[in-house]
């Protein structure tokens, strides 16, 4: 079990999702936390397996932080994952200044949603693409799956060759919008 | 002839099933270890394990029946169980048993030949009067043929496998001008998985449900069913989820289909158990799919449901005893639901998550039954197929199996690597689902999200995130909930902690 206590100086985090909802988070540690400005009751515990849980409103939920990189983070919670960027006030601020600035890639780059083998390859570099066009035949556990572009353009790059093993998010190919 | 001891041609759950019901008929148990798992937790439970790990071919451990034989013969074990998958539908492993004096605990040779080939299986159900769908008369040779008979019977056509399962090699083919990628696809993936290219067309039933009766056979003329299993929640022909009764079956299509399954069994004097399988249209007319000559992964509802333990009976059968009941004296009681826990991250579509199992709990329950092949540290590796565990329950009717499913999965805890729990809860709590109005298309069509989750479950893990990443920046502060267990500490963080003990 944790020990709450109350700071004096009230600390907010902002926990920012990939679809951009956004979790003020204030005084994680105190009695009085407050998540986006309501009052909520969440205890932490574990239990004597190890397995760490969230106590709400009555309500167990297994817990667990599966992938951490200095501000980013991925929590299963009851088996789901959930992603996000954890700002300060400020560092929150600049983010958003900062996007402002940025804008959309040209080149689409299609990765590997699983392990497997490349089977066979569909198009070559240079060939041009419609969206749902079947691209590679992969491989995974047995099953041989398509898979399809959802942008259109040209293919820039082609990284695999028939018969390669690929693991999940390598990059297979570049298309060019 | 009795057995007294028995080898155990398999791995995982299954492997774990027929070794505890083999020890308790006081049956001495033989498990495989392999290069690819040797801390597997089917070794640890068995009586006597035999070492595979030096590879000797490139044949896999548990298709090299050579190897698998002599083993047997060396240890002078009486018979081989092969479990399902691997060599559980190989006629000539049968046979090779058979000419080596060691009982193969399934059917016979010829009786797995015929229903393993489809067209002799279409051929049989033809014979016997059991409803078929429209299709080719044997295999088709190539595109232009399957284009005929297509165009014949009206589109849309399903292309498979003749030697398939477990929905490989099999295709859908809306339209014509699809036909010559999907036989394409379809030949590839069959030659790769059954090294036999040879595809069949049928018609293809839109929306069917898949019901399937499981027979039991001995070798003195004796047949009998023991039900249905509802195995529509399926993911690209994959099940799921099953459950036994189906809500779509009455008493009167129950017997009539049940009768239409023993007569497939009986005609190839089946003995040992079996799967009948069938289509369920939306008028409620059925078509024979195919017979499978194993133990099915969803047995255990058949089980619940039944009383009658599957695995025994095989083996009794086996053995020659006669079938220790007759078709009257069945009594199905209550309603039995198996969810697969297969290590797949159901948010990235249902691709395997490979990695060490953490740690592992199960629920636990009178009416609560876990079949698995894991422990805490079990290795989920790309060897074998993503199935880590079946939670099956038994309550007194359908509602209260689910909500008794439902209880289950929240307290089966995994930590390490992702799994389908939240595809089962989601499914679970699916208001047409609990109504029993489902058919195969049920997953691509029904459900919007496939996984289960509260709208303030994303609120609480931002707080698990926040409160993390708090506790790091507070210096001061040396009492917190380790979520990682260890894992992806900063030096910084780990330097701090070992000062503060």
């Amino acid at each position: 079990m944790l020990t709450r206590k109350k700071k004096k100086n009230e600390h907010e985090y902002i926990a920012v999702t990939p679809d951009d909802n956004k979790y003020v988070i204030l005084d994680p540690f105190s009695e009085e936390m407050r998540i986006n400005g309501h009052r909520r009751e969440i205890k932490i515990f574990e239990n004597e397996e190890g397995f760490t849980f969230l106590e709400y409103g009555n309500k167990k939920y297994l817990a667990e932080i599966t992938d951490k990189n200095q501000n980013k983070y991925t929590v299963l919670l009851n088996g789901v994952s959930y992603s996000f960027i954890i700002e300060s006030p400020i560092s929150y601020r600049r983010r958003k200044y900062l996007e402002k600035f940025r804008h959309d890639s040209k080149l689409e780059v299609v990765t590997a949603p699983m392990p497997g083998k490349i089977v066979e390859l569909l198009v070559e570099e240079s060939s041009s693409v419609k969206e749902g066009d079947s691209i590679l035949i992969l491989e995974a556990m047995k099953m041989q799956n398509e898979i399809i572009t959802q942008v259109a353009g040209k293919i820039k790059k082609i990284n695999v060759k028939a018969g390669d093993t690929v693991t999940k998010d390598d990059v297979l190919l570049e298309i060019l919008k | 002839m009795k057995i007294k001891s028995l080898l155990i041609a398999n791995r995982g759950e299954i492997a774990v099933r027929i070794n505890e019901t083999a020890r308790k008929m006081k049956i001495k148990t033989f498990g495989i270890k392999t290069s690819k798992e040797p801390n597997a937790l089917y070794l640890r439970l068995v009586d006597d394990v035999i070492d595979f790990s030096e590879s000797l071919d490139e044949i896999p451990e548990f298709l090299d029946v050579e190897r698998i034989i002599g083993a047997a013969r060396s240890n002078k074990i009486d018979a081989i169980h092969p479990g399902y998958g691997f060599l559980a539908e190989n006629p000539y492993f049968a046979r090779r048993c058979e000419e080596e004096n060691i009982i193969f605990i399934g059917p016979s040779a010829s009786a797995i030949y015929m229903m393993g080939n489809k067209t002799i299986a279409k051929q049989i159900a033809q014979k016997y009067k059991v409803p078929l769908l429209q299709g080719s008369q044997g295999t088709v040779r190539n595109v232009r043929e399957a284009a005929e008979i297509a165009s014949g019977i009206g589109y849309p056509v399903i292309l498979k496998a003749a030697a398939g399962g477990g929905g490989r090699g099999m295709r859908i083919v809306e339209k014509a001008s699809h036909l010559e990628k999907m036989f394409k696809m379809a030949t590839n993936e069959a030659e790769k998985a059954f090294k036999d290219p040879s595809l069949f067309i049928e018609k293809y039933v839109r929306n069917p449900r898949h019901i399937e009766f499981q027979v039991v056979g001995d070798r003195h003329g004796n047949y009998v069913h023991l039900g249905e299993r509802e195995c529509s929640i399926q993911r690209k022909h994959q099940k799921l989820i099953e459950e036994s009764p189906s809500v779509a079956l009455d008493e009167n299509l129950r017997q009539e289909m049940g009768q239409a399954a023993v007569r497939i069994a009986r005609a190839v004097n089946y003995y040992s158990a079996g799967t009948v399988e069938f289509l369920l249209d939306a008028d409620r007319r059925f078509f024979f799919m195919e017979m499978n000559t194993r133990i099915q992964v969803e047995h255990p509802v058949t089980e619940m449901v039944s009383g009658v333990d599957l695995i025994a009976l095989q083996i009794r059968t086996a053995e020659g005893q006669k079938l220790p009941f007759r078709q009257d004296e069945i009594k199905l009681t209550g309603w039995a639901i198996e969810c697969r826990i297969n290590a797949e991250d159901v948010q990235a579509g249902f691709s395997p998550n490979l990695g060490i199992i953490e740690k592992v709990s199960y629920p636990k329950g009178k009416n609560i039954r876990v079949d698995t092949g894991i422990t805490d540290y079990s290795v989920i590796t790309s060897y074998f197929d993503s199935m880590i565990a079946k939670l099956i329950v038994h309550a007194d009717d359908r509602e209260k199996a689910i909500a008794a499913a439902s209880a289950a999965l929240r307290k089966f805890w995994v930590r390490g690597i992702k799994t389908t729990i939240p595809f089962c809860q989601a499914v679970m709590n699916n208001k047409k689902f609990r109504k029993g109005d489902f058919n195969t298309s049920f997953i691509e069509k029904e459900m919007t999200k496939l996984f289960y989750n509260d709208e303030e479950d994303e609120m609480l893990a931002a707080y698990v995130a926040a409160f993390d990443f708090a506790a790091e920046l507070e210096t001061n502060r040396t009492t917190r909930p380790d979520f990682e267990r260890g894992k992806n500490i900063s030096p910084w963080v780990l330097n701090r902690r070992l000062k503060s003990l």
